[in-house]
């Protein structure tokens, strides 16, 4: 089962991913490719570029189901390095887990009566384009909002206040997908739609990590970055 | 029917309350369990209020003046179920308040009679067991929020209050587990309540 305590610089980065499998996801949106041979966690992010801290600080934030925001922050964290992941994750969601969900539930589901397929299909698209926006907030207003703080400047009409406040939960959608597939899905069952319901799973735990990640991380950090600025 | 059992544990050893979320995470049986731990009385009315579990598990030796009786009338949840949480055998007036209590030395199978003992008494101070299909009334308003009909304009077609309609469509949001009106979309489709030509005429 998976591992009780921190991660550290000195555990292998083989260790990690075959402890927390969801890891590998994070591992590629810091930009760190597979193939890392025996390294430790440390010299694997080196030798990428990344800085392990803020690596280490997401690593142990979704590996130990953190359910408080976390205030302490480690001042080593770099938030430049952590809007680069959550964009890279954007970028994943948007560019590649969507899409290719929609093609395999669409091919799912041809076996099924053309009415419900439309609909279906319609929801699907509905809630991708909910999810982009929802991502593309983030990327507009909140992130530049960020990038000018770290570099001094405080714009006086915003504050990461207004982003918590309006941060709605993107998975719930996802989940009435799930259960109107699972309660009265019409058509013959099938190993292709079972591995689609398997692929939904997956990105609702990966949204809400996401999320999670936002909320619990990104903005403590911001509310205490938005404090040594005036 | 799978229900699930909202329990706060307030407890300020963090052995015992892993300990206690652990068995109570393997219970055998349809209990589902959602958590939230205390470890100070200080926070506790407060997060009872936000949280309103239907048990709440409680050591009376935790640290902090509480009653029973006024926790459930301060926080507003007269129906919540105390249980005391006891590490050694303790004079029977000293919690007389607590509809249960769950002893150190309780066997798992011991707890989960307990909780299910409570959990069906709830049910009886409450409505009971109501059903989970949508009613004739819940269908029609279905099929005229999939067309895009108003609340009002709903109110108007079937004679009723847009009160009414909005109770109504709390109730099938709560029974489908469906919010959006383009999921409801589907599920009036699968279900055969509307045909597609209806919904884009609208």
């Amino acid at each position: 089962m998976y591992k009780n305590g921190k991660y550290r610089e000195t555990d292998k980065m083989s260790d990690l991913i075959c402890e927390n499998y969801p890891m590998v996801l994070v591992m590629s949106r810091f930009g760190i490719a597979l193939g890392f041979g025996e390294k430790n966690i440390g010299e694997v992010c080196r030798q990428n570029g990344v800085d392990a801290c803020t690596f280490l600080t997401v690593v142990n934030f979704l590996t130990e189901d953190v359910t408080t925001p976390v205030t302490d922050l480690n001042k080593c964290l770099s938030i430049d390095a952590l809007i680069t992941y959550l964009h890279n994750a954007h970028d994943y969601f948007l560019n590649f887990r969507l899409p290719h969900l929609r093609r395999k539930l669409l091919e799912a589901i041809t076996e099924c009566p053309k009415d419900v397929a439309f609909v279906i299909q319609q929801f699907f698209d509905e809630y991708a384009e909910e999810v982009h926006k929802h991502m593309s907030y983030e990327e507009k207003v909140v992130f530049p909002y960020v990038r000018g703080l770290l570099a001094g400047k405080k714009d006086p009409k915003y504050n990461i206040s207004i982003f918590r406040k309006r941060h709605d939960q993107i998975e719930m959608k996802i989940v009435e997908l799930k259960n109107i597939l699972i309660k009265y899905y019409p058509g013959p069952g099938s190993n292709l739609l079972n591995s689609v319901l398997f692929d939904i799973f997956a990105t609702e735990q990966d949204l809400a990590s996401h999320n999670h990640v936002e909320d619990y991380l990104f903005m403590p950090a911001i509310l205490a970055l938005e404090k040594t600025i005036n | 029917m799978s229900t699930t059992l909202k329990i706060v544990i307030a407890e300020p050893s963090a052995i015992v309350r892993n300990g206690l979320e652990t068995i109570l995470k393997r219970l055998p049986g349809g209990l589902r369990v959602q958590f939230s731990e205390i470890t100070t009385i200080e926070s506790l009315t407060e997060d009872l209020r936000t949280y309103r579990p239907d048990i709440l598990i409680i050591n009376p030796s935790i640290p902090g003046y509480f009653t029973i009786p006024h926790l459930k009338e301060m926080t507003g949840c007269p129906n919540m179920k105390c249980v005391a949480m006891l590490y050694a055998p303790i004079d029977h007036s000293l919690i007389r308040y607590y509809d249960d209590h769950i002893n150190i030395l309780d066997s798992p199978d011991e707890i989960g009679l307990k909780l299910e003992r409570l959990h069906a008494k709830s049910e009886e101070d409450g409505d009971g067991d109501e059903q989970q299909t949508l009613s004739a009334r819940e269908k029609e308003i279905v099929v005229c929020v999939v067309k895009g009909m108003t609340n009002r304009e709903i109110a108007d077609r079937l004679f009723l209050s847009t009160h009414t309609v909005i109770t109504h469509r709390r109730n099938i949001a709560r029974k489908l587990q469906v919010h959006s009106a383009s999921a409801l979309t589907v599920y009036a489709i699968v279900n055969k309540l509307v045909e597609l030509s209806d919904i884009n005429k609208a």
